[in-house]
């Protein structure tokens, strides 16, 4: 069932839960109001990823932070398994790695998750345990003795996601955990996540790293403006509907210089392409009609592909289709 | 509890690994140990000076370490996003104000300690008995900088640090002044005499804690004679402590409030 703008009925199930959540900051001398979060709902159940995705400037972190407390909600709440948020027995079950994060720079990373440790109440000697163990998981072994002031940005990153998880939560919350990681990074923090979903947590992370959403996410939830596009699984947000058919041709020498005599069906555009004569043709085109005149004319067929709508073509759709709404909004 | 131990320990640990704060130290040293240089100038003062000097020098590094460390911070918290990491732990926010004022207190105490440590070392080496006065005097600086302390951690829960440095160092000398504005307002009378006695009613008198040459009980103390009684060491030390509790308590309601955005 995908859940357009909806929440789920499955209360048991709920890790988290945000009702028409909204935040009016009111910036400068004037106080002059800007929305950065208009009623949003959503509802991330248990065991699953859960993508949180959006342009920079949608929202993302201000709707994190008021999960987290951080920010207080003009309107709406938010529940972390059934508990409401800020109070610490909900904070208790939740990891949360802010975004760019930035940590006392004079402690060592043992140093730094024996504190965070601590302050989550965890006994002295299961803290210094795992520390241990997750200062391995997350690759940092080789300078658990350095302080954090000569970590490199990728590096602190992972710090921030070790003292997420310092305290064994149910519920881990990332804001841009991709950020500052090189691509074997991206990957190792990409399994972390997949290997936290099989140890049975919920994983509720804001990206705008695409492939990294579509290796990972069960659901995912686009957010535009500071309002709420789509919720639900990819397979059932990206529409199945053909977009164009990509046929790629090995041309003669008689057909003209790259194929520009062979004629085009209408609509159809020459994309570039080192292979040969790259063509798209419409959704509706005539693809067997163009694939006749081609071979007619002598062409080799190397590819003929059909192009169905990828989650970047969505997230662009929404994206611009937010911000098209937004200038109407401000027309009179 | 063990939440607010937390924090304080860090923050005493961050203090600890402050290069800023050994100098400033080690100039309140260097100080206290000019007195000895100066008591050379003085006749048969030696120890007089020594103890003035001392007790000056410790005042003022106290003074200005509290006013830097405390307008710092909670506004490094929120420069830095700390606060970002730390928040949304299973901690309430009142926990994480008490925890860094605790540290920060900590800090001061060592600090002081170690400042009270070399003027009666050096005042022993001159040959002076062993002074309660001297105790005395540097337990109520330290009550003196901890009611310093949490007026910079007030200003400093909203305002930036230049800010709240330049209010908190304000309130130090008007509250340093508490006799003579009185003085003061008394001789203006009228409208000026109220807003005075106003100001002097909110504001710490911290005078209280640096009574030497004052009348206190229709009596002159002094560090070189009688100092003050146990009462008023009780008496003011509760003072000190009720009002940095006070001004504490509007810290953490005004700190509870904010977004962190």
């Amino acid at each position: 069932m995908s859940q357009r703008m909806g929440i789920a009925t499955d209360d048991g199930a709920a890790a988290l839960r945000a009702e028409s959540l909204a935040k009016t900051f009111h910036l400068g001398f004037f106080r002059k109001k800007v929305e950065a979060v208009k009623d949003m709902s959503f509802e991330v159940k248990r065991g699953e990823i859960f993508g949180f995705l959006g342009p920079n400037g949608a929202g993302k972190t201000t709707t994190l932070k008021m999960l987290m407390g951080l920010i207080f909600p003009s309107r709406g709440r938010v529940e972390v398994l059934g508990l409401p948020v800020p109070t610490v027995s909900a904070k208790r079950r939740v990891g949360y790695l802010p975004e760019s994060p930035y940590f006392y720079d004079y402690l060592t990373p043992e140093e730094f998750l024996d504190f965070m440790g601590a302050l989550c109440d965890v006994p002295s000697a299961v803290r210094r345990r795992r520390a241990d163990v997750l200062i391995k998981r997350v690759g940092l072994d080789h300078a658990r003795g350095r302080p954090l002031r000569k970590f490199s940005k990728g590096m602190l990153q992972r710090v921030g996601i070790a003292q997420a998880l310092v305290h064994d939560p149910e519920l881990v919350i990332l804001d841009e955990p991709m950020t500052g990681l090189d691509p074997l990074g991206r990957k190792e923090i990409r399994d972390l996540i997949l290997e936290l979903k099989h140890e049975g947590k919920t994983v509720f992370y804001s990206t705008h790293i695409l492939p990294d959403v579509e290796l990972t996410c069960d659901r995912v939830a686009i957010v535009v403006q500071g309002r709420l596009r789509d919720v639900g699984p990819l397979s059932q947000l990206l529409s199945t509907r053909l977009i164009s058919t990509e046929v790629v041709l090995r041309v003669p020498v008689a057909a003209g210089d790259g194929g520009a005599e062979l004629p085009l069906p209408a609509g159809a555009r020459r994309l570039p392409s080192a292979e040969g004569l790259a063509v798209e043709l419409p959704a509706d085109g005539d693809v067997d009609g163009f694939l006749r005149q081609a071979l007619a004319a002598g062409a080799e067929v190397l590819s003929v592909g059909p192009r169905r709508e990828s989650l970047e073509d969505l997230f662009v759709r929404e994206a611009l289709g937010g911000e098209a709404a937004a200038g109407r909004e401000a027309r009179p | 509890m063990n939440r607010v131990l937390a924090i304080a320990r860090n923050t005493f640990r961050e203090a600890a690994r402050n290069k800023i704060l050994y100098s400033l130290l080690f100039f309140a040293v260097l100080l206290i140990v000019s007195a000895l240089a100066l008591g050379q100038l003085s006749l048969n003062e030696e120890i007089r000076m020594t103890k003035d000097v001392g007790l000056t020098g410790i005042d003022f590094f106290a003074v200005i370490i509290a006013i830097f460390v405390g307008v710092n911070l909670l506004y490094k918290e929120l420069d830095l996003k700390t606060v970002y990491t730390i928040l949304p732990k299973p901690i309430r926010r009142w926990e994480f104000v008490l925890g860094k004022w605790l540290g920060i207190l900590l800090t001061l105490a060592i600090q002081i300690g170690i400042m009270g440590l070399v003027l009666s070392g050096i005042l022993v080496a001159q040959g002076a008995a062993p002074d309660a006065a001297i105790a005395k005097a540097v337990w109520l600086l330290f009550v003196n900088v901890m009611v310093v302390t949490s007026v910079a951690v007030l200003f400093s829960s909203f305002s930036s640090p230049f800010l709240s440095g330049f209010f908190t160092f304000g309130i130090f000398v008007v509250g340093r002044s508490v006799p003579d504005v009185r003085l003061l307002a008394r001789k203006l009378g009228g409208a000026a005499q109220a807003g005075l006695e106003g100001v002097t009613a909110v504001i710490p008198n911290l005078h209280l804690f640096y009574p030497s040459g004052a009348i206190v009980a229709a009596e002159r103390v002094s560090l070189h004679r009688d100092f003050v009684t146990p009462a008023y060491m009780l008496w003011t030390s509760l003072y000190g402590v009720g009002y940095s509790v006070l001004v504490l308590g509007l810290a953490m309601l005004i700190f509870r409030k904010r977004d962190f955005v």
